[in-house]
């Protein structure tokens, strides 16, 4: 195919578009390493504002809530995920299909609603907001996330090893443990690390749930965001904060290449 | 909150409902159908050209290609829209950019209103219409072109009778997959706008988390998944039935 004006043009336009998704997490990213009060204005590589940042007890707070928030959501979310995956693709039972449905429900409604829908809970069960109140929803929404990439690694499962461990005398738990978990261990591992991005990154359903004083890294630079307050400072903690996303997502992305 | 619960009762109502009416809730939607609307329109255009100019490449470029349209996704929504903030600030990028060179001398004011949320939206979306739209658009059959270009038809022509049709279904997903997100979205609007563009997400966040009316709040809720489940189902019905049509 001979390459005419038209693909140019439409070459040159998508590299444009590329630049629009990426140009404002770029400039966030640089400017926080701006040895400026000013926002905008370079004046010269520093880490400063990591070093502020590292010496305010709220952040380092925020940030260890965060990560173990995440981590338990994210244990509990692969050995419930993994169990609902089996049931899912082995087993037939009445009213499956409606559970099963009901399980791409946390994936698909606006999140506000599930949100409120936590709250409304908590409220009415009359369980005090706090920490507690906060891991409970993230587990109950990452479940689906870490089911969906479990279950696609069930589909394609040869049977027949279980079959074989089997014969030769292995029980169901030796069976499981032994053959068919460190053959999906992968699939499992994935699902646990959206689990934990998915908790880590979560910002509406946290606020909905949680009590006073209770703070993750999202809810703080939302506190700091609203208030008008883009700085240097918060382009540092953003900076952090994706960083650490970033790095799970790489892992991810090996990991579904295995 | 808990207070709440101790002076609860429970009685079946409409009036909550009947709040609704009468209050700046319809307005409220009515807004934020249209930004949504604005927004899922923008990003199938902006969204259109860009998948096809990466479905047409082969192998390793594709995928590399494909790669740069994920990875925003691995940024949080939230630090996203606080990325697009450090831009469009009074002391943010552009304004800073366009003064130091004296093409404005005073600082615009490109945040707070209705452009503003809009562009945030297309901003964290746009992925969301590419990815359906690029799968789409790869599983077309390239010599079915060529055969409408043989039969004498020119490149609209074959636009409009053979790629758009079959692509048809990646619109749609496209279409609900922007579309249902940005009706409640709560963190755009929330950062980003103004009064003016204060929209459902809003309303219920001022509800349950400032006011405490969970009741109307509730009410306000179940009206806004009502709507999306409508208009996904007769959206739904309409591509389907246009898909009919097209084999």
């Amino acid at each position: 195919m001979k390459r005419g004006i038209g693909d140019r043009i439409l070459k040159g336009y998508s590299f444009l578009l590329y630049a629009f998704l990426y140009a404002p997490i770029l400039i966030m990213v640089v400017f926080s390493f701006n040895d400026s009060r000013l926002l905008a204005v370079w004046r010269g590589f520093s880490l400063r504002w990591y070093d502020t940042l590292l010496a305010d007890a709220t952040v380092w707070r925020a940030f260890y809530n965060s990560i173990w928030v995440a981590g338990l959501t994210t244990i509990v979310s692969m050995v419930l995920g993994t169990m609902v995956a089996f049931v899912m693709i082995r087993h037939s039972f009445r009213g499956k299909s409606i559970l099963d449905s009901s399980l791409y429900f946390p994936i698909v409604i606006p999140e506000i609603t599930e949100a409120l829908s936590l709250l409304l809970f908590y409220v009415f069960t009359g369980i005090p907001l706090g920490a507690v109140t906060v891991v409970i929803g993230h587990i109950a929404f990452s479940i689906s996330y870490a089911m969906i990439v479990i279950r696609a690694r069930l589909v394609g499962f040869d049977r027949s090893v279980e079959e074989a461990a089997r014969s030769l005398g292995a029980n169901e738990f030796r069976t499981f443990f032994h053959v068919t978990l460190p053959l999906i261990l992968p699939g499992v591992i994935a699902g646990g690390l959206l689990a934990f991005t998915v908790s880590y990154d979560d910002f509406v359903k946290t606020a909905f749930t949680t009590g006073p004083g209770f703070q993750t890294l999202p809810l703080r630079i939302y506190a700091m965001a609203s208030r008008g307050g883009v700085s240097p400072l918060l382009n540092a903690l953003a900076t952090i904060t994706l960083a650490v996303s970033m790095c799970l997502a790489l892992v991810r992305l090996r990991l579904s290449k295995t | 909150m808990i207070d709440i619960l101790r002076h609860f009762r429970f009685e079946v109502t409409l009036s909550y409902y009947a709040d609704f009416v009468s209050s700046v809730a319809p307005r409220v939607f009515g807004r934020s159908l249209l930004v949504a609307l604005a927004t899922t329109a923008a990003c199938l255009l902006l969204g259109y050209p860009m998948s096809y100019y990466i479905a047409v490449k082969s192998g390793r470029r594709r995928e590399t290609l494909m790669l740069l349209v994920i990875i925003p996704f691995w940024v949080s929504f939230l630090l996203r829209t606080y990325a697009l903030m450090t831009i469009l600030d009074v002391n943010g990028i552009i304004n800073v950019t366009l003064l130091s060179l004296g093409l404005i001398s005073q600082p615009l004011n490109l945040m707070y209103n209705m452009q503003a949320v809009i562009l945030g939206m297309i901003y964290n979306y746009l992925p969301f219409m590419i990815l359906p739209l690029y799968a789409s658009m790869e599983k077309l059959d390239k010599s079915l072109l060529e055969a409408a270009g043989s039969l004498g038809a020119g490149p609209t022509k074959s636009f409009l009778h053979v790629t758009l049709p079959l692509t048809m279904s990646g619109i749609g997903a496209g279409s609900i997959l922007v579309f249902v997100p940005s009706v409640g979205e709560f963190i755009i609007p929330q950062l980003l706008g103004g009064t003016e563009s204060f929209m459902i997400g809003n309303l219920i966040w001022t509800l349950f988390l400032k006011a405490r009316n969970l009741w109307f709040g509730s009410a306000v809720s179940i009206i806004l998944i009502a709507l999306v489940v409508l208009l996904v189902g007769l959206y739904m019905k309409y591509i389907t039935k246009g898909e009919e049509m097209a084999i």
